[in-house]
């Protein structure tokens, strides 16, 4: 037999010696994309549970052991005492809150985005703070203030917290909305001989009105999700979170996972939706 | 932000903390309790009624539905709103007394607080006088060994809703019976799968009584002393859960196989879970019984004394009972009794006969001081 | 705070990015060109930051050194009761284990939310949008109901916890004291567990964002130049990413630190952190004085902390 030399030894030297085959290989390329699924999966599990445990018709008061399929829970979404009006009264709060925290959010993102002015790092600090802040001192402040005013917790109590922190976030999401406006397209306008007013409602706010709308949606599931602050601050006022957390001692109810279900798929909608839109509006 | 700015706005920020004691300089005070509201009971036609969990009749198919709230509706025309949104006695009276003490509506007209929670709010003036011209049911029914209790004499500001003794709860199938509290803290076998109930008033109470404590007459010393063995316990593992009523799921689902537990809940549990015991500890069970309130500033009082009154009717309280199957404070709910369940008319946790009450005792009453001197150490064992 | 939060900060650094003459203040005027037309427009949200959140602030610690009780009020004695400070020694154990369980929840969820977020920059495609929504989507059903959904999951007799003790995973852990034999329902590891899976869409986004920005043909340079990919990671990506880290840390850390709810509802009495303290102090003890110094305390631990942690990374805005 001759010896050959293979022809394709000096390219391999010039390869990393280390490269193993087959099927580790397989892995490790993908590691990434493997690794990145496993946590999304590790994310979607409970949502999982709560949606899997929704369609289940507990024995007793505690819905932990899956006993039978039944829609029941979802038919009579109402059923456990109180319940809806929790709900009812998150949704309503939630709306409020979005639009008063929107409104002065808005008007505080255009000043510190727009203007340069004095105390403007203060201002950006100051608006910060309350999301650097844990909610149990939030809330805690805001009670002890509220006791020092002899001021009754209730609604009104509960939204004046819930515009405070949403506040933050929302002067952070439209601000970066503006910080990311292309000022030609100002400029563009003010050289078609268009005053400041039309300026900014004909191009600006248009321009920032997703910024806006983004920013209504945080600040609502910021509102509606909210346990902490609004536990230390609504008197026996009972909001949905509130809620659960008194039904985790008593008893969960299906229809406790029916409402996290159904709050997971509308959410998922709407952000597909806003997809679908957007990536119409770019064809068009 | 930058360093510098933080920096300086920190400062600014230490100025400010500095001066806030002059600002504290108000301080807060109960306001004056105000006269009473109208009582809107005519014009509304409804009453407001909060309660514990599964603590009044339930519709077999239909867990929502009250049959005896809706009978009462039937009867006088008057929507009751019904909620179960009372977990724990203490966080019960934090969340109200500041209404109470600014004066405001609490939204509720009638509340079931415990007996100790109960004292409290009425040496507050926190919760109003009953008018017993409108209980006749109440003065007739309600059974001797309740209707004079040392906190309040002649019942002027509180009716009985249910009655029930606290004691040990085990799972015969799983594990040996549990017969001292001492077996409860220490026992091997139960390690890890104990719970205790959070409130004071009845672990610290039975820990005393297994100490040998007469507890219609402890000092300080022997309650602290009471709260060392169950810190003890704790720090040792034997303990996994402080709980309200929420034992129920964890000796359920498997998650504790011997708790402190009250005794309707127990009995309630017996229907899914036969081997599910009730045990009276040896040195002594504790008996309370809850009580009906009227808040302050409540809008709807007619309606509320007419619906106390309506569940001493004695078959409207043995349908209660039948559900809750706690100890029916209303005479003559035996007799009813047998026409709805015959098997529960000689259980003694229903209907305690007097070999039974021998074996109940209960604590003396403390005053406000002491009770948050208690809060405050107990609060240290539990954790929070 | 859902996770809908972070998509604020992953917005404002994907935007800033895109117009890099737009980071700041433009120059050109907005509407009305009167001197007083920014403090004008900042009036009423900063009037609402400071009644609602800046002067609550102040009384919190005004209240801390009151004395009294609920039922017959409470007054300023001079030159306060500062004996209500003495709950901080009290409670060491607490304040140093929520620190601690933060620590650890903050450093599990960097080690999960790097691989998700590399993946969803660079790797992802056209999925990447898709992927951005699926990581955002559960954050916006209630957070209790996720938390009461690990309880089933983390329950005694699920198949999670019956493989891990079959797996002898169990005693591992037990012996690291993370749990207790043969549960993991009512443990420390739970408790860091939950608060790990709460806040890992709020490390996701920024780091997300941080590495969006990122020039990819960085790494192929780095490997062009014999660079193995682990090295590439270690010497490329990561430094560029320390902003989106040290926000993600931020944004974890300080919301754990004060969270009480996964103590509560997967921890036990011996792993209760200061949120419990306090939440029980105010509405269980109904100590106002001694949970307003509490919680001050908190807020005071956790402004060092940031401080010195800001500065020591080195990144020196963050907003």
């Amino acid at each position: 037999m001759a010896t050959t030399t293979a022809p394709s030894q000096p390219a391999k030297v010039a390869r990393s010696t280390k490269r193993p085959g087959g099927p580790i290989r397989w892995v490790r390329e993908r590691i990434i994309p493997i690794l990145g699924s496993l946590v999304l999966l590790y994310m979607f599990l409970p949502i999982f549970v709560v949606i899997v445990f929704s369609f289940n018709l507990p024995n007793g008061r505690f819905n932990y052991q899956w006993v039978q399929f039944s829609t029941q829970a979802w038919t009579n979404l109402c059923a456990p005492g109180g319940m809806c009006e929790a709900l009812r009264l998150s949704l309503v709060l939630g709306v409020l809150a979005t639009l008063g925290a929107v409104i002065l959010g808005t008007l505080v993102a255009f000043g510190i985005a727009r203007y340069r002015f004095r105390g403007r790092s203060a201002s950006n600090l100051l608006v910060f703070m309350p999301m650097a802040t844990p909610e149990v001192v939030m809330g805690s402040a805001l009670l002890t203030w509220f006791v020092t005013l002899t001021f009754a917790r209730g609604i009104t109590t509960i939204l004046i917290a819930h515009v405070m922190f949403c506040l933050s976030f929302v002067v952070v999401t439209v601000k970066a909305r503006i910080a990311g406006l292309d000022p030609r397209l100002e400029q563009a306008a003010m050289d078609l001989y268009a005053d400041e007013r039309t300026t900014f409602w004909k191009v600006t706010f248009p321009l920032v009105l997703p910024g806006i709308v983004g920013a209504s949606l945080l600040a609502f599931s910021l509102s509606f999700d909210d346990f902490i602050v609004t536990n230390f601050n609504s008197g026996s006022t009972v909001t949905f979170p509130m809620y659960v957390w008194g039904a985790a001692q008593r008893g969960t109810p299906p229809q406790i996972n029916v409402v996290g279900s159904l709050m997971f798929l509308v959410s998922l909608g709407i952000v597909l939706v806003a997809q679908v839109v957007q990536r119409r509006r770019a064809k068009a | 932000m930058s360093r510098r700015q933080v920096l300086r706005t920190s400062a600014a920020g230490a100025v400010a903390m500095a001066t806030a004691p002059l600002l504290s300089a108000c301080g807060t005070k109960p306001v004056e309790r105000s006269t009473l509201p109208p009582d809107r009971s005519q014009q509304d036609r409804s009453v407001s009624f909060s309660n514990w969990a599964l603590y009044i009749d339930v519709d077999e198919n239909d867990p929502s539905k009250h049959p005896t709230l809706d009978a009462f509706t039937a009867k006088t025309g008057i929507k009751v709103a019904y909620t179960e949104d009372i977990n724990d006695p203490d966080e019960l009276n934090a969340k109200l007394v500041p209404s109470f003490q600014s004066g405001q509506d609490t939204g509720h007209d009638i509340l079931v607080p415990t007996e100790e929670i109960a004292t409290k709010w009425l040496r507050a003036g926190y919760v109003e006088e009953l008018d017993h011209a409108l209980l006749p049911n109440v003065t007739a029914n309600l059974i001797d060994s309740l209707a004079h209790p040392a906190w309040d004499k002649d019942r002027t500001y509180t009716v009985p809703w249910q009655s029930g003794c606290t004691g040990i709860a085990y799972d015969s199938a799983k594990v040996k019976p549990v017969r001292t509290i001492t077996d409860l803290l220490t026992r091997p076998d139960l390690k890890g799968k104990v719970a205790l109930i959070h409130d004071w008033r009845d672990t610290v109470a039975l820990v005393m009584l297994d100490m040998g404590v007469d507890i219609t007459s402890y000092t300080d010393d022997q309650f602290f002393a009471a709260c060392d063995l169950v810190q003890k316990a704790v720090d040792s593992g034997q303990v996994r859960k402080f709980t309200g009523g929420d034992y129920t799921e964890l000796l359920a689902n498997g998650s504790v196989d011997a708790c402190l537990a009250w005794s309707g809940d127990i009995v309630q549990l017996q229907y899914d879970t036969p081997t599910m015991t009730y045990a009276i500890p040896e040195a002594g069970q504790l008996i309370w019984a809850d009580a009906m309130v009227i808040p302050q500033q409540a809008q709807h009082r007619a309606n509320a004394h007419a619906l106390m009154n309506y569940y001493y009717d004695p078959k409207v309280a043995a349908q209660v009972t039948a559900t809750v199957q706690y100890i029916c404070p209303v005479k003559g709910a035996r007799e009813e009794m047998a026409r709805i369940d015959k098997t529960l008319v000689d259980n003694p946790l229903i209907f305690p006969d007097a070999d039974f009450l021998k074996t109940t005792r209960t604590s003396r009453l403390v005053d406000e001081a002491t009770q948050a001197r208690y809060t405050a150490a107990w609060v240290k064992v539990t954790g929070g | 705070m859902s996770g809908g939060a972070v998509a604020a900060t992953a917005a404002e650094q994907r935007d800033i990015r895109q117009h890099p003459s737009g980071g700041g203040a433009t120059e050109s005027k907005g509407v009305g060109t009167s001197k007083w037309t920014p403090y004008l427009l900042l009036a009423p949200g900063f009037l609402w930051l400071l009644v609602f959140f800046l002067i609550p602030t102040i009384f919190l610690l005004a209240f801390s050194l009151y004395s009294g009780s609920l039922d017959s009020g409470y007054s300023f004695e001079f030159p306060g009761q500062w004996s209500n400070y003495k709950a901080v020694v009290d409670y060491w154990p607490q304040f140093a284990r929520s620190f601690v369980f933060a620590g650890l929840s903050t450093v599990f969820c960097l080690a999960l939310a790097y691989p998700l977020a590399y993946f969803i920059a660079f790797r992802s495609g056209k999925w990447k949008a898709t992927l951005l929504v699926l990581v955002i989507a559960p954050f916006f059903t209630s957070f209790l109901i996720r938390t009461l959904a690990w309880k089933t999951i983390l329950a005694d007799d699920s198949p999670v916890v019956r493989f891990m003790n079959w797996s002898h995973i169990n005693d591992l852990l037990t012996l690291l004291h993370l749990t207790e034999s043969g549960r993991v329902l009512n443990t420390p590891l739970a408790v860091v567990l939950g608060l790990t899976y709460n806040f890992l869409p709020f490390m996701v986004l920024p780091l997300y964002a941080s590495l969006d920005r990122m020039d990819p043909r960085l790494v192929e340079a780095a490997q062009d130049l014999y660079s193995s990919p682990w090295t590439a990671l270690r010497k490329i990506t990561w430094p560029l990413s320390l902003p989106g880290v040290v926000a993600g840390t931020l944004l974890t850390f300080i919301p754990a630190a004060g969270d009480y709810i996964n103590a509560e509802l997967l921890g036990t009495t011996k792993v209760s952190m200061i949120g419990n303290v306090i939440q029980d102090q105010f509405f269980v003890v109904t100590d106002y004085p001694t949970a307003s110094a509490l919680s001050f305390v908190l807020m005071l631990a956790i402004l060092v902390l940031v401080f010195f942690y800001v500065r020591r990374s080195g990144t020196e805005d963050l907003v």
